[in-house]
């Protein structure tokens, strides 16, 4: 029975030297960069899901493949996860006994000397002060410079270094790695993220019925949504004459579940709203226009109506285009549905018609909306989007125009009356409380980093004997790293030796 | 003065700082070939009065857009390939003191400035609201300063294979080296680099055809990046922090994203392989010089035909 434990215990001990061993770090790190650059050629989901879609309708073959291989996903794939854990777990053996090595090295004095003038560094300063104190003029001067230095004992022998940073930055920024996966994984397990539309002169109450469906919970989420309720007074997109956007902006107020604390905000592209950790970026925008349907005289739909917009052809800009919007009356006996094209800025639909070509809609100026008119059935038994509408079993019993303010009469007693013309906004709101450790992380790796690249490792070591009523002090040491800088410094000590024991004496 | 007359101050001292280099790089490679001194002067200055007009063409590029002229892609190259010019002239001629390099080193740049004048010029304009934070300035000009280091390490990279190549070749029968002994008094398996300065081993010091010993040119080579890879480290975090500001993720795998991070790894590795037994040298090397085909990746490709969030940098 021995016997195969024996092999898995050696094959255990052999696999565990083979992680440790830099040579694997560097391959496992070559490694995930080779697997990134295959996450940034395929397309990726969450990124450019438009385009995973085109590669299912083109090539079906080729796109069956990548799913199974998980391409589609790459870092967020059992073979990513499984290298960088991989490369974690090497890290980490490595580490482990390079720390215990560093404390073991920070607690014990530098190690006493031996034969100086084998070492590769070496040089002799005859002073005119006894051993003792040309030693106490040498510690000083070391001590100065920032070396440890330990005094033997009995003896006027001194053993000194310096530069234990490098390797203490170059665990630091190692064991980075594993605060800044610790605070990924936390921060994004218990914390969410969605996106809000708004309407203006709407409130928004952060909960996960409010974010229809866009929502996304971290896996340790502990259904904790906040209940924090924005009031969206205005959203104002500005441009310059150009074109190019200037500025987008939702005014609003911001306030706690219970009332309290109720702030004005001013949310804009890269100036993100905060309350309590969830955080509301300025994402996008729309038109909503408040349509009113009446059927003899009792109202039936009062609400601003969220419209989207296709994404506009190559050449034309997202100005130029129409918004689609869609009204469902299910209350109605049979059912009737609107299918509306509005034209926030009329004059670019009579420039459509005169020319051709759309102008570009910046304001709302003298809106205007076509529409179709559908009865029959809505099939709301089965699930489907507020702004889709399906027409298989309706029938197209009328079209027109309406212009803001203006009411129109679909017949059977039914008007609707273009009461108002709003914009909604689109704000993209989460929490992740990890971010601090993350950042934290992230300061702390770039604080190792610095002493792990430029400092050095350098051993010192100084001797005196009587010598000609004075004393001859005996210098030598050696750098690990960096070692034509050391060159100079050394220099530097052995001159700065000299010159002191001159002052010395001179004194 | 106007936005016109500042553009166009721009564009002309741009147009004199390219002609100069060129006329610079010229000389520098004729200065490698047949060793004049006089020619070496003459690239120094050629390249020094082009580095000053380089310098008036970024800061009235600046003039004329009102903001600091890191907002899109040809602005990126301007600052960029001067930035390339000026760690030359300080790094290689003035500290390294290594006279043979700038011919490679003004050629990257020119190739660089000539991209940016035909494909990736736009006019000077305001930024899109995306790209209005301070953040920008802080991510760019660090990404810029380290791309900037990182390309001149990539030039010297080169160099450094073709030399050792040639030394190679010419098997000459190695020369002990210094004092190795120490070598493996604290071979930590993890350390960063303990051998930077050390030349490899059985190489002669003395000079072998037109460039410098293989050795210098690597110790050039590890130096500069060495020095870029933190800038770049940098970068990438306050990258991480606008995205946390304008798109409310740090991290989301978009292609620059992407690439920037295997550019990163790229070059750790190339900093660790350098401390690991049978990877220094021409394998190192051969890292080093993949970080330099992945940096100018990133730099380009994911811009011009990756699309991403950093795909509206100005080109359309």
């Amino acid at each position: 029975m021995a016997a195969p434990a024996l092999t898995l215990r050696s094959s255990t001990a052999l696999a565990w030297r083979t992680l440790r061993s830099m040579r694997t770090a560097l391959v496992l790190l070559l490694l995930l960069a080779l697997a990134s650059v295959a996450g940034s050629l395929v397309p990726q989901v969450g990124v450019a899901e438009a385009r995973i879609a085109a590669t299912f309708r083109d090539h079906p073959l080729r796109a069956r493949i990548y799913e199974q291989l998980g391409l589609f996903d790459v870092y967020g794939s059992w073979w990513f996860t499984l290298l960088y854990v991989l490369l974690l777990v090497s890290l980490g053996a490595c580490l482990l006994p390079r720390t215990r090595a560093l404390v073991r090295n920070l607690r014990a004095r530098p190690s006493p000397a031996r034969e100086l003038d084998g070492l590769r560094h070496y040089a002799e300063v005859s002073v005119g002060e006894d051993p003792d104190r040309a030693i106490a003029g040498a510690r000083r001067l070391l001590r100065r410079r920032r070396f440890r230095v330990h005094r033997a004992d009995g003896r006027p022998a001194l053993a000194a270094d310096k530069g234990l940073a490098r390797e203490a930055g170059s665990l630091l920024f190692h064991w980075s790695f594993f605060l800044l996966l610790i605070g990924i994984v936390w921060g994004k397990g218990t914390g969410f993220t969605g996106t809000a539309v708004v309407v203006e002169g709407q409130t928004w109450v952060e909960a996960h019925a409010n974010y229809d469906g866009t929502v996304r919970e971290g896996r340790f989420f502990g259904e904790d949504h906040s209940g924090i309720r924005l009031e969206v007074e205005e959203f104002r997109a500005t441009y310059r004459p150009t074109g190019q956007p200037e500025d987008f902006v939702t005014v609003g107020r911001l306030s706690r579940a219970d009332g309290s604390v109720a702030r004005e905000v001013e949310i804009r592209v890269n100036e993100p709203a905060v309350l309590d950790g969830v955080r509301f970026y300025q994402f996008g925008y729309g038109w909503a226009p408040v349509v009113e349907v009446e059927r003899d005289g009792e109202p039936i739909a009062s609400a601003p109506i969220v419209c989207t917009q296709a994404t506009p052809p190559t050449g034309v800009s997202r100005l130029q285009l129409p918004w689609d919007c869609v009204l469902k009356l299910p209350s109605l006996r049979p059912q009737l549905a609107l299918e509306l094209v509005l034209w926030p800025d009329s004059r670019s639909l009579y420039a459509l018609l005169d020319t051709g070509t759309a102008m570009p809609m910046f304001r709302a100026f003298a809106p205007v909306m076509t529409y179709r008119l559908y009865r029959g059935d809505l099939g709301l038994g089965s699930p489907q989007r507020t702004t889709v509408l399906d027409t298989s079993r309706m029938r197209e019993v009328s079209s027109g125009a309406i212009g803001a303010g203006e009411t129109v009469d679909l017949g059977d007693g039914v008007t609707m009356r273009f009461a108002d013309l709003r914009e909604y906004t689109v704000l993209q709101v989460g929490r992740d409380r990890g971010l601090w450790i993350v950042l934290l992380a992230a300061i702390l790796l770039l604080v190792g980093l610095l002493p792990a690249l430029y400092s050095s490792r350098r051993k010192l070591w100084v001797s005196a004997e009587p010598h000609d009523g004075g004393a001859m002090l005996k210098v030598g040491g050696f750098a690990l790293h960096r070692r034509s800088q050391f060159e100079e410094e050394f220099a530097r000590l052995v001159a700065e030796l000299r010159r002191s024991s001159r002052e010395e004496a001179r004194a | 003065m106007n936005v016109e007359t500042w553009s166009r101050i721009s564009t002309d001292a741009f147009t004199v700082a390219f002609f100069a280099y060129l006329a610079g790089m010229l000389a520098a490679f004729h200065h490698l070939a047949f060793r004049r001194r006089p020619v070496w002067v003459a690239s120094i200055v050629l390249t020094a009065a082009g580095a000053a007009a380089h310098l008036v063409s970024v800061v009235t590029r600046g003039v004329a857009a009102e903001r600091i002229p890191l907002g899109n892609m040809y602005e990126y190259s301007l600052a960029l390939s001067f930035l390339v010019v000026v760690a030359y002239l300080i790094w290689v001629e003035g500290v390294a003191r290594v006279r043979t390099l700038g011919g490679f080193v003004l050629a990257f740049a020119t190739v660089t400035m000539a991209i940016a004048a035909l494909f990736l010029h736009v006019g000077p304009a305001p930024l899109v609201p995306a790209l209005n934070s301070y953040w920008r300035q802080i991510h760019v000009s660090s990404m810029i300063v380290s791309s900037s280091l990182l390309a001149l390490g990539g030039v010297v990279t080169i160099l450094y294979l073709a030399q050792d190549r040639r030394e190679r070749r010419e098997a000459l029968p190695p020369i002990a080296g210094g004092s190795t002994a120490l070598r493996s008094e604290e071979g930590a398996p993890h350390d960063l680099v303990p051998e930077a300065d050390e030349p490899a081993e059985g190489r002669p010091t003395r000079r072998r055809g037109w460039l410098p010993p293989a050795a210098a040119l690597d110790r050039l080579a590890y130096r500069l990046i060495a020095f870029a890879f933190p800038i770049w480290t940098f970068g990438v975090i306050t990258g991480a922090i606008w995205a946390q500001e304008a798109w409310g993720r740090y991290w989301g795998w978009d292609p620059k994203e992407t690439w920037s991070f295997i550019t990163w790894t790229v070059f750790a590795g190339y900093l660790h392989a350098r401390a690991t037994s049978g990877w220094r040298g021409r394998r190192a090397a051969v890292i080093a010089l993949i970080g330099f085909v992945s940096l100018l990746i990133t730099y380009y490709a994911v811009n011009l035909w990756i699309v991403g969030l950093h795909s509206y940098a100005g080109v359309s």
